[in-house]
């Protein structure tokens, strides 16, 4: 099972590979909008590019919708994990 | 005294911006319907969004001088070609008025309110203008490209809102994706000054002298690599780099 610094680290990569943001700006209590600049059509590849780090159905999950922070987004794919393997 | 002035000058300003809007806009909408007789759709659009250009060109100009002085800049290159997507930082109210500086045909991409003003927005709507967030983005590619492909450049706030006295917001990325299908020049312009030309929530105009920088356009050979992520914020670093060293200046 995926550990939570893995997801850490795995979605970190993901943000660092696909938009280029700096390693130190990412912090659990960053706002993905506000302090990283993400828009609602960097979420849609962010989506994408989740999915495929972590081979998860993210895409028609409605808790997308309500993910503010990094921080939310670690809890969210370690709910995830949890639910798939259970 | 300088209160008084500054009501007196302000006054002036509005009563001369709604006896020239009550007699400018019904003659050029009537010499554009005249000419529309005798032109095709597309020579019309392009008249009438000139004759657009040109009451925006006395509202900012004319009107509020010596109150308000304008200043444009052009740093094109020598072999920069349009129709350009224009990415502008918006601090006031006034933003939208001083594309009128921009020599080109041009459409603004609005957000839901522009619309809704009364007559200035039954005319920004006629002609052409593109409220984004009252279609789906496939819609506004679609609608923007053709523009582009017309010779229509496209004038943008990609922030949103008003940032006031804040630092530049963040970008929002749909026109980047555009110019990115489309492979035209994204021309970034500054516009310094105006903070308080109306300062947010009030209509007082201060006195000040308004910069205009069309900064050099990004060929789409320079950006066709980047993620609409980078293009975006490389677009924002330009202008806040601008937007820096006009504050230093002013």
């Amino acid at each position: 099972m995926t550990t939570e610094q893995e997801v850490i680290t795995l979605t970190n990569q993901v943000f660092e590979e696909s938009f280029e943001i700096e390693k130190e700006k990412l912090q659990p209590q960053m706002n993905i909008f506000e302090d990283l600049g993400l828009d609602s059509l960097d979420v849609v590849d962010l989506v994408v590019a989740l999915q495929k780090k972590f081979g998860v159905k993210i895409r028609d999950d409605e808790r997308v919708r309500s993910i503010r922070t990094l921080g939310d987004i670690y809890q969210f794919i370690l709910s995830l994990k949890t639910e798939w393997k259970s | 005294m300088e209160i008084l002035k500054l009501i007196y000058l302000n006054t002036m300003f509005y009563v001369s911006f709604f006896l020239f809007s009550a007699v400018g806009i019904p003659l050029l909408s009537l010499l554009v319907a005249f000419l529309s007789l005798f032109m095709s759709h597309r020579r019309t659009m392009k008249r009438f969004r000139r004759a657009i250009n040109w009451y925006g060109t006395v509202i900012i100009r004319v009107l509020p001088f010596p109150l308000v002085r304008i200043r444009y800049k052009d740093f094109a290159k020598d072999d920069e070609r349009g129709p350009y997507v224009f990415v502008c930082n918006h601090q006031s109210t006034s933003d939208p008025f001083l594309m009128a500086c921009l020599p080109y045909e041009c459409i603004q991409v609005v957000n839901i309110w522009p619309f809704r003003i009364p007559v200035l927005g039954k005319f920004a709507k006629w002609a052409g203008y593109l409220s984004v967030r009252e279609m789906p983005f496939g819609e506004f590619s679609r609608k923007t490209v053709e523009l582009l492909g017309q010779g229509v450049s496209v004038i943008t706030f990609p922030e949103g809102t008003r940032s006031g006295d804040k630092p530049i917001g963040q970008f929002h990325g749909s026109i980047f994706r555009v110019a990115l299908q489309a492979k035209c020049p994204i021309a970034p312009v500054c516009i310094n000054g105006n903070k308080k030309i109306p300062p947010r929530g009030s209509l007082l105009l201060r006195p000040g002298t308004i910069r205009v920088h069309k900064l050099p356009a990004l060929q789409w050979e320079e950006y066709k690599d980047m993620k609409p992520f980078e293009l975006k914020n490389r677009v924002r670093d330009i202008i806040a780099r601008e937007q820096a060293v006009m504050d230093v200046k002013a």
